[in-house]
């Protein structure tokens, strides 16, 4: 049985970490409120960038090789796993992991070549301990996403791509869908798939005009969107884990100040039952003492 | 005519009333009055400016790469990066510009890093000729 000292060392210790996960919590709410903010900004840009892709592509009938349509499946596949730097975050991380293991398992025999690129230091550990090594991997973006951060992890993976040693990129990550929840993904980044049916889709250009005027001219105008596009889907797939990153640990936050609190009130009951037993043990020796006096 | 201005991290405007927009376009300036012709075109780093409906002077913006949309009544614009002159830091941009010039001028840079470096400085300069309008 633990001592009253021990009980008390016990519980102020519980209270110091309670503070700290509190501390934590509130961190997070604010950054997670500031990441929803850019996903929410975000969305007008994206829209109007793919409609105007789409309808020059259309209208144009212009075709580029990163948005080349395949007949047969991937066979040389770049994965790219999107995790967190810090961890305290609940399962965000260890479920990237499991899903991207699993689908290793799944498809090494049906794929020629499948490499990895881990963003994120949680993911890049995780896979080094099983030797997996990447072909290329980028830590350190503890700090808020920004586009032009996203713009450059998005150049790098372009140039994979254009070696022409891949014919596909997937990427993994969380993605957002409130604070409490979100869900792992796996997209196809490239080739772009910008849900064309068909190019002779009438009804997507009834609104455009015939006689545009294109400066300096189609070709050139789709592949400077296709690449910003790219750019901006990178954005959005990090921006989304961010967020995700913050709900998931604001969650794990609110739940480990919760249990301490838990915890807490279990141990000052142990504690006022240990003292009450000791001073009914007191009283109990002094009376007896006095008793035996008379 | 109304005018949207966007960039990835924030909305400019949205729907206001424009008479006149002035961009730096892929050939040179390009001023869009109500009634221009239909038009796709990239945008260059560099400033713009546009004339709010009933107002009898420009406000003005630096952008980085973008393109714009003209339809019948309105004109999208799309940009990189979008800075009013209320963001501008002279300060910064004025250290900036010397630190990359020095750049520009001692190290060997490959292609790509010398464009980059070289639009940057175009767009800390227009920065610096923009604020002194302020909107």
């Amino acid at each position: 049985m633990a001592s009253l000292k021990d009980i008390r060392a016990q519980i102020a210790s519980t209270k110091n970490t309670q503070q700290i996960t509190k501390a934590l919590k509130l961190v997070s709410a604010s950054k997670l409120r500031k990441a929803q903010n850019n996903i929410v900004n975000m969305r007008p840009y994206a829209l109007s960038l793919r409609r105007v892709i789409s309808d020059v592509a259309v209208t144009q009938k212009v075709a580029h090789p990163l948005m080349g349509q395949r007949t047969e499946a991937a066979k040389n596949v770049l994965m790219v796993v999107l995790t967190s730097d810090r961890g305290l975050c609940g399962a965000f991380n260890t479920n990237i992991n499991k899903f991207t293991e699993k689908y290793i398992k799944e498809n090494k025999a049906s794929l020629q070549k499948l490499d990895f690129i881990f963003i994120g230091r949680k993911g890049l550990e995780f896979f080094q301990k099983r030797n997996i090594a990447p072909v290329d991997s980028i830590t350190g973006l503890d700090k808020d996403i920004s586009y032009k951060l996203a713009s450059q992890v998005a150049e790098r993976l372009l140039k994979y791509f254009l070696t022409g040693e891949y014919d596909e990129v997937r990427l993994v990550y969380n993605e957002f869908k409130s604070a409490i929840s979100h869900t792992v993904v796996c997209e196809t980044l490239l080739p772009i798939n910008l849900g064309l049916s068909s190019f002779s889709d009438e009804i997507n250009t009834a609104k455009f005009s015939k006689d545009l005027v294109f400066e300096p001219n189609a070709e050139k105008i789709v592949e400077e969107l296709l690449v910003k596009h790219f750019d901006l889907q990178v954005y959005r797939s990090m921006s989304e884990s961010v967020a995700a990153e913050h709900g998931a640990r604001m969650t794990a936050m609110e739940n480990a100040s919760n249990n301490a609190k838990e915890l807490i009130n279990k141990l000052t009951l142990t504690y006022n039952k240990l003292r009450q037993e000791k001073i009914t043990t007191e009283l109990i020796e002094i009376v007896s003492g006095a008793e035996a006096l008379k | 005519m109304k005018m949207t201005l966007l960039t990835p991290e924030k909305r400019v405007l949205t729907g206001a009333e424009v008479d006149s927009v002035v961009l730096p376009a892929h050939r040179g300036e390009l001023n869009v009055l109500e009634g221009h012709t239909p038009l796709v075109t990239t945008l260059d780093t560099g400033i713009m400016r546009w004339k709010l409906k009933g107002s009898d002077r420009f406000q003005y913006a630096v952008i980085s790469w973008g393109y714009c949309e003209v339809y019948p009544n309105g004109i999208d614009i799309l940009a990189e990066t979008a800075d009013l002159p209320e963001d501008i830091n002279l300060a910064d941009a004025q250290a900036y510009i010397e630190k990359a010039k020095s750049r520009l001028a001692t190290e060997s840079l490959n292609d790509a890093d010398f464009e980059d470096l070289a639009r940057s400085i175009k767009r800390s300069e227009a920065g610096l000729e923009v604020s002194k309008y302020k909107n």
